[in-house]
């Protein structure tokens, strides 16, 4: 785990009505990525709030058991994906887009390889979303954890419990379905 | 001196049209792939601050967390 003494801002403002200075800092240095995790995940940002408040209690109780043979940042990310998962199994509000369709999309003569334009972008994160909402959760999970750029193929595959190899190629098939279909959000 | 004729109302239309589509195509951007336009999209995202102060209040409750094992074992 980074020293908590790295962030200037914590030396400022030490968190000292919390329990320890090290929750301040775990926070502190990755609040936006779980955060962006959940909103894009869950599709809603009233529940990506709740998430992720969640996902650092539990970080926080199970501060104990970080051996630190991690980054901080993956073992947020592993109890995040957990905690995500499991509010969409119990909750059934996603409408999983069925393979079939999906491979309708990957198969379409849409440009994908051309660049994403984006005319105006206050409108830019409904149009994500609805992208994102229209692929399955694997491809999702795989697009949002490889734009987080502090991750490498490695830790990604043992994120997700694949190997390295069909992250890859899943990641492919990922963007190129992500990139047809926000398309069709212009 | 430069003349400028005055434009019809259909003229003056067009024009405005071309103008606005104009402006919005110097606001807009281009995305060479999924990952940069996530990662524009993150870096825009705010956390909402009363996650923090909900998690202050509800940490105050937790008991100070055990030294790891390692931590007792090796030092640091």
């Amino acid at each position: 785990m980074n020293d908590p003494a790295a962030s200037p801002e914590l030396l400022e403002h030490p968190p000292a009505a919390w329990p320890a200075r090290e929750i301040g800092a775990l926070y502190e240095e990755h609040n936006r990525a779980i955060y962006y995790l959940a909103l894009r995940f869950l599709g809603d940002p009233q529940r990506a709030e709740d998430a992720t408040h969640d996902v650092f209690l539990k970080a926080f109780r199970k501060l104990d058991q970080f051996r630190g043979d991690a980054s901080a940042r993956t073992w947020l990310y592993r109890i995040a994906i957990n905690h995500c998962q499991n509010l969409q199994q119990s909750w059934h509000q996603r409408h999983v887009f069925a393979t079939s369709d999906e491979a309708v999309w990957e198969n379409s003569a849409a440009r994908t390889d051309s660049p994403l334009r984006v005319l105006e972008t206050k409108e830019l994160g409904q149009r994500i979303q609805q992208t994102l909402d229209r692929l399955s959760e694997e491809y999702r999970l795989l697009l949002l954890l490889v734009a987080d750029g502090e991750l490498s193929y490695e830790q990604i595959a043992a994120l997700v419990g694949q190997s390295t190899d069909a992250v890859r190629g899943k990641l492919h098939r990922a963007r190129k379905t992500f990139a047809a279909l926000f398309e069709q959000t212009a | 001196m430069k003349h400028h004729a005055k434009l019809s109302p259909a003229q003056a239309h067009t024009e405005q049209q071309a103008g606005a589509q104009e402006t919005r195509q110097q606001a807009g951007q281009e995305f060479v792939s999924a990952d940069e336009l996530l990662r524009y999209d993150a870096a825009q995202t705010v956390v909402p601050p009363q996650i923090g102060e909900r998690l202050k209040a509800s940490a105050a409750s937790l008991p100070p967390p055990r030294r790891p094992w390692w931590k007792n074992l090796f030092g640091h």
